[in-house]
């Protein structure tokens, strides 16, 4: 969203605040994406990220007065995202990421995506904590940097860059064992 | 390396649009303003409740899914241009009417400093 | 001796003649040092765009709306500056004359020029004719503290402008086309 967009949306926040519902819509709409993207890749599949996505929109509906500004409600949205999921994911061993036949795509569809590192990006998402999963989220779906990050979880900041830097040096790791394999099939 | 790796994993994980169905189903009952319900699977059974708001909502959402949020900043964008140029031409008219007071003042006040000369006051 | 086309004749003539046709848009500066120094600046750019867009804003049953439409109906362009000061004499004759200049040109008719002492403000007056219809106003009011610079380009129906008295406070000026000076601006 461009400058001339977040100012726009001040003023539908502003609307919502005063009861207008279709302004509240817009906002929903605006946001939802980032929403249910996080749910999804937190807690693994459509249901459960949907479930969440819904409460999530229905507590801010009881919240709009605490909201200061878009940019505020976007750092809100986040927060309660993630949070939550890190607490339904406490009630759950281990997550299911959702499966390569599930229509719904987990992933951005590009033109030049890696199926690979895709998967390896899954599993990776699988085996981390949750509260490692909201930090490899937040940093790479939601652009923050470790400073926002360690503000939307209420984490300490080196927390945050120790699991930076854990998980790329999984994805490195993963990435050259692909690599490796594929030297091998070329060679034999 | 790992820029590109970086890069990559960003350009993935952009984020993805939620079901249509689901999507419009949210909005309807963010219009409505309908508070959450404990954890039906499928998004409400619309059997339970009053036609009318769900009818209602669910035209609402359509009619901003349809027109998409970029396009109803932008007529947010159009009106409010269109209320500003508005305002511009009543503060210009204003302006121009009150100069035209002050030379109508002149002529008056002269008018009747003529008439009172010639009368002999 | 060479017989030249009438045709031809009209075609090399059209340039001249374009280049006579009356202006009623004044190139008015934009007066940036000025502005510094004013503690209120109005600029007001309304191109034929911007005016129809107005015109769809305007309220038809609303009075004052309603009125402001009709006027603006026939416009092709409204362009004010108005500068207010903190103190008399901060701006000089001079910084407007590049205006005044310009209604030296032809197809100006100054219409009223005042000077009152009670006020000390002086509002001259010029509207430009063409096929006995006006097609331009313009305006310079100057004040201790304040000048103001109008010009309403477009069929002005100033009988309109005299209904617009008690709506923005107009008066009705005693303005009779018939009785306008003849081409040519008188100082």
């Amino acid at each position: 969203m461009n400058d001339e967009t977040w100012d726009l949306l001040d003023d539908e926040l502003a609307k919502a605040r005063l009861g207008e519902r279709t302004a509240l819509a817009v906002l929903v709409q605006a946001h939802q994406r980032a929403v249910y993207s996080l749910a999804l890749r937190m807690l693994g599949t459509r249901d459960l990220a949907e479930d969440l996505t819904q409460d999530v929109f229905m507590q801010l509906n009881g919240n709009l007065g605490t909201i200061e500004s878009n940019k505020h409600l976007g750092f809100w949205l986040r927060r309660v995202t993630t949070n939550r999921a890190i607490d339904q994911l406490r009630r759950r061993s281990r997550v299911q990421m959702t499966s390569l036949e599930d229509e719904q795509p987990f992933f951005s569809a590009e033109e030049d995506a890696d199926p690979m590192l895709q998967r390896h990006l899954r599993d990776l998402l699988a085996d981390l904590s949750p509260p490692a999963r909201a930090v490899l989220l937040l940093r790479y779906q939601e652009d923050l940097d470790p400073t926002d990050i360690a503000q939307t979880l209420d984490m300490p900041v080196n927390t945050v860059k120790s699991h930076l830097k854990r998980s790329l040096e999984t994805m490195r790791e993963k990435s050259l064992g692909m690599q490796s394999a594929r030297c091998e099939d070329s060679s034999t | 390396m790992s820029q590109e790796i970086e890069s990559r994993m960003r350009a993935a994980l952009r984020p993805v649009a939620p079901r249509e169905d689901f999507s419009q189903k949210l909005l309807a009952r963010v219009i409505a303003g309908q508070p959450a319900q404990p954890k039906p699977r499928r998004l409400l059974a619309a059997s339970a409740r009053p036609l009318a708001w769900w009818l209602t909502a669910s035209l609402a959402a359509s009619l901003i899914l349809a027109v998409g949020v970029e396009r109803h900043l932008e007529q947010q964008r159009l009106q409010q241009s269109g209320l500003e140029a508005r305002r511009e031409v009543v503060e210009a008219l204003r302006m121009t009417s009150q100069k035209l007071n002050l030379a109508y003042e002149a002529v008056k006040n002269q008018s009747t400093s003529l008439a009172d000369e010639k009368s002999g006051v | 001796m060479k017989k030249f086309s009438l045709p031809i004749f009209l075609a090399l003539l059209a340039p001249a003649l374009a280049w006579a046709a009356p202006n009623p848009r004044l190139a008015i500066p934009e007066f940036a040092g000025l502005a510094q120094k004013a503690t209120e600046s109005v600029t007001i750019t309304l191109d034929p765009a911007l005016l129809a867009m107005a015109g769809r804003f305007l309220d038809g049953n609303d009075p004052q709306d309603a009125a402001t439409k009709e006027i603006i109906k026939g416009l092709r362009g409204i362009y004010v500056r108005s500068y207010t000061f903190d103190k008399d004499s901060a701006y000089q004759q001079a910084d407007i004359d590049a205006v005044r200049a310009q209604l030296a040109a032809p197809g100006w008719n100054r219409l009223v020029e005042t000077h009152s002492r009670k006020t000390r403000a002086n509002v001259d007056i010029y509207i430009m004719i063409d096929d006995n219809q006006a097609i331009g106003l313009a305006l310079i009011a100057s004040e201790p503290r304040q000048f103001t610079i109008v010009n309403i380009i477009g069929a002005i129906d100033l009988d309109k402008l005299h209904k617009l008295e008690g709506q923005f406070g107009v008066p009705k000026l005693d303005i009779d086309l018939s009785k306008t000076p003849a081409q040519g601006a008188q100082k």
